[in-house]
């Protein structure tokens, strides 16, 4: 039967239920912008009735608890997403530092080429001018430092990369270790029927940061989340992590074993060490390779043209420029080989005024490499691949970056803290105290008139 | 995000999305003020990778048309100077017709005819001096041997440096493979030369001597023997016919001409008739030199008439004056033959120098449009991109303080 007694306990119990949704909307509210947090709902719940008889009395509300606020679809597209973002950001950001080398300037090849070709034709109308000749020797220097300086970009570029290859496998085995951990302490909450919604924001910001690293896919089972990446090597499986390895290829680059030693370089396409990787072992190889192809067939091409002419002592032109014998490497190491104007292989007939062989060696410019098209052709194409490489990668992170905000959007629109409804909440819950409080105080009044009848019949 | 889905959803913070719009516009404002600054469109590949690689190849096709200008000014102060040279060797000439029709006439004394001899040496060394013209350092008669004078003083016998009566040289001495010994001859007007090679021999030299005198292209009675001094002696044996002689032989050594055996009036040319070619456009090449053996020597041997001429006037008879007076003219008509491919080069030079004129304004125009910003487009732009910052700052500076608890009454 309902009694003073049992208003005033489900009053009090009130007063504790909203106390703890106002506690709740105090941690909502602080964390409005913590990283990674999810907004947590108060669970209020009808306390049981009492039954009397026929009639059945409520008894008030209790806090069962918390929940969290989560879209895990939402989740994984935007791990998804950072994944590719993360990738598409390692790829451009090389590719920025790289394609100052390819655009135009006083130094670039394309332009020293010509002021090499422009020097060659100079001398042409007058072989025996020291100043001419000196001006070809210069133009020579100059693009030599300049198919140097381009390879050395690329290199240092890779050097770079090959360094963040490491770096990025230290920051994987760090968070997989994290997120390892955190495993069987959310499957423990769970298991007792506990909210584990503070640790799993914690693991989801920690997966989020693996995915910016590298391309994970990510399994919830009852031991908590199961990380692998693309090709299905596994990162964590409950409470294990499996670091991963790295070291030096035969190309004296840094290759990632997984915890089996099996090499998986080649299957990291995405994040932060996808996008690194591709960069080192395919974009910039491309690169350097085509950048090689040009030097040494050039060079080559000159040294030919040079040997069909006399120098200005009569003899049998020398090889103008020093090229390795093999291909790789011949931008980074092509050099001067004649170190003075009177070994131009000026002349076709071995007199000191003769121009003919000049011709052969500014013939150079509009013949064919080897490669199939002219030295400034192929340079133009290596700027061409430069420049469509940065737009895609430019285009690639600016989609990914639109897309991850839509995708954010879509998050915090069901994850979110709303300052707004928070301070209705507070509102709600404060007059729900302040409701409760007067029924206390209600009861508290009521419990006096019934004491002050007891006294007043006694007196 | 579609204005209707952003409506059916929750919106609980707005800040990401302000920072992204200001991102985007202050992105899209730094591209305007890029091309308007720098006047632009295309400042690194990734901005046009179709226009920046055409770029490389029209800046080459740039710097190859002011090359062939350059090329064209430096080849027609030559051809000029050349030209020039002609034209006072054409007017020397017609004063030594002018001489040798007055020596051809019989009144005219010895006396008179020294005195005009005297008057066309002084037109023969002129023409030798202009035939020897140098611009900037080069020989401009010389063909490809632009180094040194083109015309020398010839001599009849010219003797090796190597050889003496302790070492002397024999018909049996081998010869350095490779080694060239020349024999201009001033009479012929022609140049033997020969170029040894394995097993050649003096005797070898001078079988090939004497097969070029059968030849015609040296004077009648010119030989290489080994003279008493052990030397190789090379030499027309006769007073009146010169040659000047060279070898890069080490075993011969530098050819010295013998000393008192100078030939009066007789030049021979020790240039080449090269030709050097120098490219003007991209599939235009001109003659940038006329060698003098081409204009002096080899057709009508304009040098040797005018020496003719003077023996003449010195010792001939009239007739004789008379037919070395004609040698001389058809000289000066060959010499103006010649002149004519010149006037056409240079004429031709600039027509070209027109032509590249063009092609560097067509040159830049195509430059402009692959990487140069329409600057009225580009303001706009510009002026577009301040609006929509200005925008974006202002309405993320309304929204974003915007909460309910601006609205709720203190606690």
């Amino acid at each position: 039967m309902a009694s003073l007694s049992t208003s005033l306990l489900t009053a009090v119990q009130a007063l504790d239920a909203v106390t703890g949704a106002l506690q709740i909307t105090n941690n909502n509210i602080a964390n409005a912008s913590t990283p990674g947090y999810s907004r947590q709902m108060a669970v209020l719940q009808e306390a049981a009735p009492t039954n009397d008889g026929n009639i059945s009395v409520g008894n008030g509300v209790v806090l069962e608890g918390y929940q969290s606020v989560r879209d895990e679809l939402v989740q994984t597209q935007i791990q998804q997403e950072t994944q590719a973002q993360s990738g598409a950001n390692a790829q451009l950001s090389s590719l920025q530092q790289i394609q100052p080398t390819f655009t135009t300037s006083t130094q670039d090849i394309g332009t020293e080429m010509s002021a090499m070709f422009s020097s060659l034709s100079s001398l042409s109308t007058d072989p025996t001018n020291s100043a001419d000749g000196a001006a070809v020797l210069t133009a020579g220097q100059n693009l030599a430092t300049a198919f140097n300086t381009a390879s050395n970009a690329l290199t240092s570029q890779q050097t770079g990369l090959n360094t963040e290859v490491t770096q990025d496998v230290n920051q994987i085995n760090q968070l997989t270790q994290q997120i390892a951990a955190l495993n069987p302490k959310i499957a423990e909450l769970n298991a007792t029927g506990q909210n584990g919604g503070t640790l799993q924001d914690q693991q989801n910001q920690l997966v989020l940061s693996l995915s910016a690293l590298t391309s994970v896919a990510v399994t919830q089972t009852a031991n908590g989340v199961t990380l692998t990446t693309g090709n299905g090597t596994p990162l964590v499986v409950g409470s294990k992590n499996f670091t991963l390895q790295t070291t030096t290829g035969s190309n004296g680059m840094q290759q990632v074993l997984d915890h089996n030693g099996t090499n998986i370089t080649a299957s990291l396409t995405s994040g932060d060490l996808g996008g690194t990787i591709q960069m080192r072992d395919k974009t910039i190889p491309g690169l350097l390779g085509q950048l090689d192809t040009l030097a040494n067939q050039f060079g080559t091409a000159i040294n030919a043209a040079q040997e069909t002419g006399f120098d200005q002592k009569g003899k049998t032109g020398q090889n103008f420029f020093t090229i390795p014998t093999t291909v790789a490497g011949s931008a980074a190491t092509i050099s001067m080989a004649i170190t003075v104007p009177t070994q131009i292989a000026s002349s076709s007939d071995g007199t000191a005024g003769s121009n003919g062989n000049l011709a052969n060696l500014i013939a150079v410019q509009t013949t064919a490499l080897p490669a199939g098209q002219t030295p400034g052709d192929a340079y133009a194409n290596l700027v061409y691949q430069v420049g469509s490489l940065t737009s895609n990668a430019t285009a690639e992170s600016g989609a990914t970056t639109a897309s991850l905000l839509q995708l954010n959007d879509q998050l915090n629109s069901v994850s979110g803290v709303s300052i707004d409804e928070e301070s209705t909440n507070l509102i709600t819950f404060q007059t729900a105290y302040e409701a409760a409080a007067r029924v206390v105080t209600t009861v508290q009044a009521l419990f006096q008139i019934t004491v002050s009848m007891g006294t007043a019949a006694a007196e | 995000m579609n204005a209707q889905r952003r409506a059916k959803m929750r919106v609980t913070n707005m800040v990401p999305d302000a920072e992204y719009a200001m991102q985007q516009s202050q992105q899209a404002l730094s591209v305007a003020m890029q091309q308007v600054s720098t006047g632009l469109k295309i400042n690194q590949p990734s901005d046009g990778p179709a226009a920046a690689a055409n770029m490389v190849t029209s800046l080459a096709a740039s710097a190859n048309v002011d090359q062939y200008t350059s090329n064209v000014s430096s080849i027609l102060s030559q051809m000029e100077t050349a030209d020039s040279a002609i034209s006072a060797v054409v007017t020397s000439l017609n004063t030594a017709i002018t001489l040798g029709t007055s020596g051809a006439n019989g009144t005219v004394t010895t006396a008179n005819k020294q005195a005009i001899a005297a008057q066309v040496q002084g037109v023969l060394t002129s023409v030798i001096s202009l035939a020897n013209t140098i611009y900037q350092g080069v020989y401009v008669f010389g063909g490809t041997e632009s180094t040194t004078p083109p015309f020398v003083a010839a001599s009849t016998t010219f003797t090796s440096k190597q050889g003496s009566a302790a070492a002397p040289l024999a018909t049996a001495t081998a010869l350095t493979a490779g080694s060239v010994t020349t024999i201009s001859d001033a009479t012929t007007g022609d140049t033997f030369a020969f170029k040894a090679t394995a097993g050649d021999t003096v005797a070898t030299l001078a079988t090939a001597v004497n097969n070029a005198v059968a030849a015609g292209t040296l004077s009648t009675g010119t030989s290489a023997t080994i003279n008493a001094a052990g030397q190789l002696a090379i030499g027309t044996n006769s007073s009146v016919a010169g040659i000047v002689v060279s070898s890069n032989d080490a075993v011969l050594g530098s050819m010295i001409a013998a000393p008192g055996t100078g030939v009066p009036n007789a030049y021979a040319y020790v240039g080449n008739s090269s030709v050097n070619s120098v490219q003007v456009g991209d599939s235009l090449d001109v003659a940038a030199n006329l060698p003098g053996s081409q204009l002096f020597t080899s057709g009508p041997n304009l040098i040797g008439s005018l020496n003719g001429l003077i023996t003449v006037l010195q010792t001939g008879t009239t007739l004789q004056i008379g037919a070395a007076t004609t040698a001389v003219s058809t000289g000066l008509n060959y010499v103006a033959q010649q002149r004519i491919p010149l006037d056409n080069t240079i004429s031709q030079l600039n027509d070209q120098e027109s032509y590249l004129g063009q092609e560097t304004v067509t040159l830049t125009t195509q430059q402009t449009s692959l990487v140069g910003a329409n600057m009225a487009e580009a303001a706009t732009n510009l002026s577009q991109a301040e609006l929509t910052n200005s925008a974006v700052l202002a309405s993320a500076a309304k929204v974003l303080p915007q909460t309910l608890l601006n609205y709720l009454p203190p606690a």
